[in-house]
């Protein structure tokens, strides 16, 4: 059931009624047929004399009458034919049961005729025939004339209807003994006897059974009409909607079988266990509930069926299947020699059958007795498996080794030596593969390192053949300047000249630069290096630019010393960096503030300052080379100051940090504080 | 006056042409060659007082022809030259050459250096030792006279920059903090940030040095302080 809404996708609604449908049906169909089959005595015969309550009733009585009549007659009869006193009580007591019980019968008649003495006896008088209805005042045609009727003579049985009951009753009646015995049950019954009884009872469970019968039709056409249709949907996707994954969800077909049968089992175990003790109310919810959990699991088992057929994996989609399917891929994988080499499944083999072969002597022997044999037998088996306990441990540390390298290489250390000595045969071919591997790895780490120091040798040889031609333009730039031109406007070209000439030299030089610090191609002079000394020497060096680009400049008093390990080189080539843009690129009369920290192992300088143009510019594109803060370029700069700034600190292996806070500009270069 | 020749190699004829120009506005008599090998060839040839040497040309390089050239003579060699590592120059430095300076130029500031190299080869060895001199290269401190001079010119100090450089040049060699330049000059503890030192630095290298930024003698040791190398 769980299974099936899950996968109900469309007409959602039907679906739900069809279960519904089914599970009324069959519980209907099921009760009706159980209830049938407890009738199935009465629903068997057309009419009630068929009925075999009424002929075991009608027996009964003929035998009772024959006995009373014919065999015990009397008191005195019994007393005088009696032998020994044990049957006379006997007798006795049947005698009064049965004087008792015959005049209750009104719906049965009987006349006993003895032959010789012409005696007869009858519970027929002519007021009672005429109460019955009678047209005779003949009581033997009258039981003739009844539907059920039965005449015994001296050798022969007459009945109207067949009974064999009729048989053992006789059997009492002395073999030929002259009396004659009429006996009948009245075609319209009376009310007042078990024979009137019955027959309301029969009239009342035929027509029950009639309807039993049709509501069963009924239901089993509905149940069978709301099963085909599920049958028929299930598994079959509204197109709809969107395609579904191809593959069915569910149990393992196998799997799923195994469970409703033993679900099977257990219902049919749980069912003929109710007693009579317990309420038959009681016993018919029971019933309905484990025939509802019947329902809903069989169905839900034979809807998962259509559903697994119509994806066409009723079988594949088996445990079996499964296991099946695995177990040939690895042996396939297994003889092809993907999971175990050829040698090494035979030395499984090996191993396996020489230890099966010292066992089965060893056990030969112990159970023999044989001990001298036992104990070398006991040694070579010892021996044998510590051989190859050693061997295999000696394989596994051997790959231990090369997992260790592998873990090594791949972490980046290109250069770890993964020693052949200690790798036995079996994983020689395999540590000389991760070896090559390795010097793969380290040819191509090699060529990109290569690659990227062509890169910076590229850029040095091009500046170097621009540099040559600069300087005879700047050299003659200025020796033009000093010729008298008697023209203003030409003066002025001059100047753009000179400018400009010292702009190209300016770019040059930090583009070579840009290229090496980016490309690491520096080495770093590792020292002492005093922060706050430091900026108070760059700030030394700029303090007159600053005053005639109108900043305020405000520096920390000395604090605690904060010293980093760098290079004072490059440190210097970032604050020149970074202090040349913020005069370049901050707004006059504003206020310029350094701070100098350390925390988490750094040493950090910040500084900030207020940008006289709108910097809508994000930190990560700043940095990168060529890019400037106005994007007209009408300032001078080459754009490379944060990039080879950033790229200087790297090197040092310090974090580079830019903040855009509307016009707030902060750059923070954190180095790695210096240890002892 | 005696009239100071030359050499000037390169193998860019308009860098040649306008090396002569400034120098002869300087008043010195310029030999042009092309090569290393010319620039050997001219040696012989003509008395040079001076030698401006390119370093990348074809028909031997400029280190070869400095290192041929040392092997025989002591006159001032400046090498010029478009290669700006800090390995050429030391290299360049090491081979036997007197000054590096790297192209593109200021004409100024290479007129400015063959002007010191030339006083330090023609007049400074003529200077007697005097006792109570301080020198580093052509920088001298005569503190009788409060005077301080470079290739033997007088440098214009202020009193407070005077004190620094006569700290520094006692102590050649090694490098003070701003804090102990401070105390020492000033003679006072230092409280704050003094950034005033910093500037008299900077202002003292503009005198001193021909390239302030640059420095031959006030060097800076960046995070650390202020020397005076000894030279």
């Amino acid at each position: 059931m769980d299974i099936k809404l899950r996968n109900i996708r469309y007409s959602r609604g039907a679906k739900i009624t069809a279960v519904i449908i089914v599970w009324l049906g069959f519980l209907a169909a099921m009760g009706s047929s159980l209830f049938l089959w407890e009738n199935r005595g009465i629903a068997g015969v057309s009419n009630y004399a068929r009925d075999s309550t009424f002929q075991n009733d009608f027996a009964t009585m003929v035998h009772d009458t024959v006995e009373y009549h014919v065999v015990l007659k009397s008191e005195a009869n019994i007393k005088n034919a009696s032998t020994d006193a044990k049957t006379t009580a006997n007798n006795l007591q049947r005698l009064h049961q049965i004087e008792k019980v015959l005049p209750t019968m009104v719906n049965f008649v009987y006349y006993v005729r003895n032959t010789q003495t012409g005696e007869n006896w009858t519970n027929l008088d002519e007021q009672r025939l005429s109460k019955l209805g009678s047209e005779t005042v003949d009581p033997v045609r009258f039981i003739q004339e009844q539907p059920t009727t039965v005449f015994l003579g001296t050798s022969t049985i007459e009945a109207s209807v067949p009974f064999s009951q009729i048989a053992s009753s006789t059997e009492d009646m002395p073999a030929g003994s002259p009396y004659e015995v009429y006996a009948a049950v009245v075609g319209s019954l009376h009310p007042g006897d078990m024979f009137y009884n019955d027959f309301v009872n029969f009239m009342g469970t035929k027509t029950s059974i009639e309807f039993a019968t049709m509501v069963l039709i009924i239901a089993f056409v509905l149940a069978a009409a709301a099963f085909i249709f599920l049958i028929y949907v299930t598994g079959r996707r509204d197109p709809e909607e969107e395609d579904m994954p191809g593959r069915v969800k569910g149990m393992y077909t196998d799997v799923h079988t195994l469970l409703v049968f033993i679900a099977a089992v257990i219902s049919l175990c749980i069912a003929p266990g109710t007693s009579t003790d317990v309420p038959k109310i009681l016993t018919i919810v029971a019933l309905a509930v484990v025939l509802s959990l019947d329902v809903f699991i069989g169905l839900s088992y034979v809807l998962s069926m259509v559903r697994q057929f119509r994806a066409g994996q009723l079988f594949t989609n088996t445990l079996l299947y499964k296991l099946g399917s695995s177990l040939t891929a690895f042996l396939r994988l297994a003889f092809q020699g993907k999971v175990f080499k050829g040698w090494m499944l035979l030395l499984l083999f090996g191993y396996g059958i020489i230890n099966g072969l010292i066992f089965i002597l060893l056990v030969a022997f112990n159970s023999h007795s044989v001990w001298p044999e036992f104990l070398f037998i006991l040694l070579v088996f010892l021996a044998f498996n510590a051989g190859v306990a050693y061997f295999s441990a000696r394989s596994l540390a051997a790959l231990a080794q090369i997992m260790v390298a592998v873990k090594e290489i791949s972490a980046g250390n290109l250069d770890y030596t993964l020693s052949s000595n200690d790798i036995p045969a079996s994983f020689a071919a395999f540590a000389e593969d991760i070896r090559s591997l390795q010097g793969g790895l380290q040819k191509a780490v090699a060529q990109a390192v290569k690659g990227e120091r062509m890169k910076t040798d590229l850029i040095t040889n091009v500046s170097h053949d621009l540099k040559t031609p600069l300087t005879s333009i700047i050299n003659y730039v200025d020796l033009l300047k000093r010729e008298e031109l008697n023209n203003e406007t030409a003066a002025g070209y001059v100047e753009i000249l000179e400018e400009k000439s010292f702009r190209l030299k300016q770019l040059i030089e930090d583009l070579v630069e840009a290229s090496k610090a980016s490309s690491g191609n520096l080495a770093m002079t590792g020292e002492k290096v005093n922060l706050h000394e430091l900026m108070m020497q760059a700030c030394g060096e700029y303090q007159e630019k600053m005053q005639q680009a109108q900043l305020d400049l405000h520096m920390p008093t000395a604090g605690e010393a904060v010293v980093v390990w760098a290079d004072g080189k490059y440190m210097w080539r970032i604050a020149e960096n970074l202090l040349s843009n913020v005069i370049k690129y901050s707004l006059p009369h504003s206020r310029v503030y350094i701070d100098i920290s350390s925390e988490n192992g750094y040493g950090s300088f910040t500084i900030k300052n207020i940008s006289a143009f709108p910097l809508n510019i994000s930190p990560e594109q700043l940095t990168e080379r060529f890019v400037r803060g106005d994007e007209s370029r009408s300032t001078e700069g080459s754009g490379l100051g944060l990039s080879i700034s950033q790229s200087l600190t790297g090197l040092q292996g310090g974090k580079f940090q830019l903040e855009i806070d509307g016009d707030l500009f902060k750059v923070t270069v954190a180095i790695p504080l210096w240890e002892e | 006056m005696e009239r100071f020749n030359v050499l000037v190699c390169d193998d860019d004829t308009a860098i040649v042409d306008a090396l002569e120009i400034y120098l002869k506005q300087e008043n010195y008599g310029v030999v042009k060659v092309y090569t290393g090998v010319q620039a050997l060839q001219a040696l012989t040839e003509h008395e040079i007082h001076l030698i401006l040497l390119d370093i990348m040309m074809p028909e031997m390089d400029g280190l070869s022809a400095t290192i041929r050239i040392r092997e025989e003579r002591n006159i001032p060699i400046i090498v010029i030259s478009a290669k700006s590592e800090d390995t050429d120059k030391i290299a360049g430095l090491n081979f036997g050459a007197d000054d590096y300076v790297t192209k593109p130029f200021n004409p100024l500031e290479l007129m400015a250096r063959v002007k010191s190299q030339m006083r330090r080869y023609t007049a400074l060895g003529s200077i007697a030792h005097k006792s109570g001199i301080l020198k580093s290269g052509g920088l001298e401190l005569e503190r009788e006279g409060k005077e301080v001079r470079v290739d033997g010119e007088i440098i214009r100090l202020t009193p407070t920059e005077y004190g620094i450089v006569v700290f520094l040049m006692e102590n050649m060699g090694h490098v003070f903090s701003i804090a102990q330049i401070y105390e020492q000059v000033w003679s006072e503890p230092s409280y704050s940030a003094e950034n005033t030192v910093a500037v008299h630095i900077r202002r003292i290298r503009e005198k001193i040095e021909i390239n302030p930024g640059e420095p031959k003698y006030l060097k800076v040791v960046w995070g650390i302080g202020y020397k005076i190398e000894k030279y």
